[in-house]
């Protein structure tokens, strides 16, 4: 039952990290495989904030920053001028996957290679429903759950957030009907960066002890919780990040620890061959 | 001189293995575009499968302090082969990934997150592979006739390695420059379309999973040989992305570029940080290593993308002379300049094979109730017409009227959501469009469609059904097997592209054409599909006014011939001059049918459309 508990933190963070990766897809229909490497750089200057006598908590808006600024500047400078190219989806793809290179084994080069910790308490630790949490992962939980309710609430009453759902639906159509895609792709990248520096902090936080290259197979649970909701749908991403975040903690609790990814793999495999528009989704026109 | 003797063998062996490796790879990604990111596993899984093939049974004579499985003590060259096979036939479970339907880029992931599950399992997983410490004392082949530490046996393995290196050369060049080779460098440029001239795409793409998978498990044995160790740790994922550097920068299509890739960036790389000095933290060297190949694949996509050797432009005109002909300027430009061909004066009978003419007007085509939704939305709606044989029939209807959508279904583009489709009085609703092109309905595309990096002339030829060497094994067996006949159908694509007037960029990549002559080129390679129903997707959006009209005499003709044709197009001048009968849609439903002149009688019509 404890491992349930563990699987709703590791599902709170992977929700907000899903909805800023499929926010991503669903704007520019880019596969940025270098997300993780995004994370963990936030992480890390959030820690450095952190060693300098700053409380995480504050700290935290630094990894924020950093996500959101990384982000920006990897989708103006790198992914538009590619796109722009008319060039096969894959070329992208195999372009965020050097920039996810540079991006963890540059933060590697700096850092080094040793694991390092925030200097914050695990706080109490609190009994209910027979689950066990920690006060640090009742924050992370609480965080995680108001930044989704905001994202919810962005999406479906804000003009930015309409704008934002038409872009991703049919780029030129919005910009037809008068909306500036231009904006809306960067405020998205901004917004979705926050997203990834802030899970990426929290990560880190869960995950206790961190070093460069921790996030590196975090694109797998990602991949798979975008996958099961459909790539794109930011609801259909939390879904499927509950769904994979609980499943992997909790299997991990009745096999080797080591194969608790395995089933985000079964899942992500299964999901591409046989419906890989997700489980609700449907095909796309054009 | 021993010393650097030593040395110099290890390069050659390196040199040899990667080198293969990107051979493999390039054929897969460069020739065929699948990018498969998990290909560092067939590398692995040939080695581990060299190594238990070699060694002795893991409970007997090694003291029983590693397991693995198999353990047959095989001479050489058997555990080699048998890598090869295994790398092979691990392919086939790959194939479901990399079939028909899915985006490319989302069969790269799978890929990927494959590779990324592999290892980890081989890594925690004990009794199979022996976990993260991997196997070592891996017997060297003809460990008990030879000195296998002596300058001589190392030299001889390099060898014996580059040898090999050079067959797989010769055998993926053989593959790619043949009429197979030009079917799957179509599959890469376009693969819908390769789909709709007749391609089957999973048998393509299968079987160069396969020969690719069995090269890298070759190279993956031949390695494991010499350095007696194998670790699942030096097979990560990220090894698959150092061969994709390897290629990009080499020149990805171009098989020596592949070698030249191999030798700069995993060779290069190993070698040169075994001479830097060990400064900063441990991690620093490798890590900025790490950080050299993401920096080169971004830098070398942005300023060089073809790679330091491009793949070659083929010739196929006999022409070798030939410029490339200027890159082409503006449309109206360059339509008003083309020389418009002798398109009535062509035998097309002849060129196009065509049987003799049959015109009873019988129903060679017909749909009842055809649907199709997207997203709940409804594009076309119960629509059932009839298409005779030998008609030129037009369709038109506004934008959105669902003209594109039903004759994406005719052709097997689609599937439809209800509804049937029958072609010569069979049922075809469910055949797959590569069938339905080989059985003679062939269709052309509303958007540019060409093979960007084929010639004009491949373009045409890639088309033309039957061909001998468009199939795996036919490629084999050689230019002495399918090259007279290769010649014969370059021949026959020539005059047609005299016809139209395009003779000079025969040897031009069709991806720098115009707009208008990239429509040419899709006529003219629908029509070396050897067609009975063509459907045309509006064919003349683009063309010269003059030339559109010369075609159109020309499709009337083939008409005559016994060829049906559905034409979708927006000028109505065109429908009136040649199309009858005319299928008028709106809002995905059929409104009317009938000549031109009779629609222009009926009020529904004139309201929906033809006032606008």
């Amino acid at each position: 039952m404890s491992s349930f508990g563990f699987g709703l933190i590791t599902a709170a963070v992977l929700a907000i990290a899903t909805v800023g990766f499929t926010m991503q897809f669903a704007v520019t229909n880019v596969l940025n495989l270098a997300y993780g490497s995004i994370m963990i750089n936030s992480a890390f200057v959030t820690y450095y904030v952190n060693e300098h006598g700053v409380s995480p908590w504050v700290a935290l808006i630094g990894g924020v920053l950093t996500g959101a600024i990384a982000s920006w500047l990897l989708n103006k400078f790198v992914y538009t001028p590619f796109q722009r190219r008319n060039l096969a989806p894959i070329t992208v793809v195999i372009v965020s996957l050097g920039i996810d290179l540079i991006g963890t084994f540059g933060l590697q080069a700096i850092v080094g290679g040793g694991y390092v910790s925030f200097s914050q308490s695990q706080g109490h630790e609190y009994h209910f429903a027979g689950l066990i949490l920690s006060g640090l992962q009742l924050i992370i939980f609480g965080i995680c759950a108001v930044v989704l309710i905001g994202i919810h609430g962005l999406l479906k009453y804000t003009r930015l957030g309409k704008a934002m759902r038409a872009t991703s639906a049919n780029r030129n159509l919005a910009r037809n009907s008068g909306i500036k895609t231009q904006f809306i792709i960067s405020t998205t990248w901004l917004i979705s960066g926050a997203l990834c520096g802030l899970a990426g902090t929290v990560f880190a936080m869960n995950a206790g002890v961190f070093e460069a290259t921790s996030a590196q197979q975090y694109i797998v649970l990602l991949l798979a919780a975008m996958f099961l909701g459909g790539p794109g749908e930011p609801y259909g991403a939390m879904f499927g990040a509950i769904i994979i975040g609980v499943a992997t903690e909790v299997s991990a609790a009745y096999v080797n620890p080591q194969y608790k990814l395995v089933v985000a793999f079964v899942v992500l495999l299964g999901m591409l061959t046989f419906r890989p528009f997700g489980i609700f989704g449907s095909e796309k026109t054009n | 001189m021993g010393h650097y003797g030593f040395y110099f063998a290890i390069i050659l062996v390196y040199g040899a293995v990667d080198s293969m490796a990107c051979l493999g790879l390039n054929l897969q990604f460069g020739v065929a575009g699948i990018s498969n990111f998990g290909y560092i596993i067939f590398q692995s899984v040939g080695a581990y499968t060299a190594a238990v093939l070699s060694m002795p049974n893991a409970k007997g004579s090694n003291g029983g302090f590693q397991q693995y499985v198999l353990g047959w003590h095989l001479p050489w060259p058997f555990p080699w082969i048998g890598a090869a096979i295994v790398g092979g036939l691990l392919a086939i479970p790959f194939v479901f990934l990399v079939g028909k339907r899915l985006r490319g880029d989302f069969a790269a992931v799978g890929l990927l997150v494959s590779a990324v599950l592999l290892n980890l399992l081989v890594t925690n997983y004990v009794p199979l592979f022996n976990g993260a410490a991997g196997i070592s004392l891996v017997p060297p082949p003809f460990q008990s006739k030879w000195n296998t530490q002596g300058l001589a046996y190392q030299f001889s393995y390099g060898a014996v390695a580059v040898i090999l290196t050079i067959g797989v050369y010769f055998l993926v060049k053989r593959v790619t420059e043949s009429p197979y080779g030009r079917s799957l460098r179509a599959m890469r440029d376009n693969d819908i379309v390769a789909d709709s001239l007749g391609k089957d795409l999973r048998l393509q793409r299968t079987s160069v999973l396969i020969l690719g998978g069995m090269i890298a498990a070759l190279s993956g044995a031949i390695l494991v040989g010499f350095i007696t160790l194998w670790s699942p740790g030096a097979w990560g994922y990220a090894e698959t992305i150092v061969l994709f550097a390897a290629i990009i920068i080499g020149g990805a299509g171009n098989h020596k570029g592949a070698v030249l890739g191999a030798l700069i960036v995993p060779l290069g790389f190993e070698e040169i940080t075994r001479y830097l000095p060990a400064v900063g933290n441990p991690e620093l060297v490798p890590a900025l290593e790490w950080v050299a190949i993401g920096l080169l694949i971004v830098l070398f996509l942005w300023f060089r993308p073809d790679g330091i050797l491009p793949e070659r432009r083929r010739i196929l005109s006999g022409n070798k002379n030939a410029p490339e002909p200027e890159p082409t300027k503006s449309d109206d430009e360059t339509d008003a300049l083309i020389k418009i061909g002798n398109v009535d004066q062509l035998n097309f009978r002849e060129l196009l094979r065509l049987g003799e003419p049959v015109n009873d007007n019988r129903v060679i085509l017909s749909t009842t109730g055809l649907t199709k939704t997207f997203n709940s939305v409804t594009v076309v709606s119960d629509v059932t017409i009839a298409i005779h044989q030998g008609r030129l029939t037009g369709m038109i209807g506004p934008n959105g009227a669902g003209k594109s959508t039903t004759l994406a279904m005719l052709a097997g583009t689609l599937p439809p959501t209800s509804g049937q489709i029958f072609y010569e009085g069979r049922d075809i609703t469910s055949m797959p469009s590569n069938k339905r092109a080989l059985a003679g309905m062939v269709r052309t595309f509303q958007l540019a469609s060409e093979f960007k990096k084929l010639t004009v002339l491949e373009n045409l030829v890639s088309a033309i059904p039957n061909q001998s060497g468009d199939s795996f094994f036919g490629s084999l067996r050689g230019k002495r097997f399918w090259g007279a006949e290769d010649r014969g159908n370059i021949e026959r694509a020539k005059e047609v592209l005299e016809g139209f007037g395009l003779s000079q960029y025969a040897d031009a990549y069709a991806g720098g054409l115009s707009g208008g002559q990239r429509r040419l080129v899709e006529i003219m390679r629908a029509l070396l599909a050897e067609p009975k129903v063509l459907l045309l997707d509006e064919p003349m959006a683009g063309v010269h006014p003059n030339l559109a009209h010369k075609i159109g005499d020309q499709l009337t003709r083939l008409c005559e011939g016994g060829m049906t044709i559905v034409m979708v197009e927006h000028e109505l001048a065109l429908m009136d001059a040649y199309c009858d009968p005319v299928i008028v849609l709106a809002e995905g439903r059929v409104l009317a049918q009938g000549t031109m002149a009779e629609l222009r009688q009926k009020e529904e019509v004139v309201e929906a459309y033809l006032v606008g």
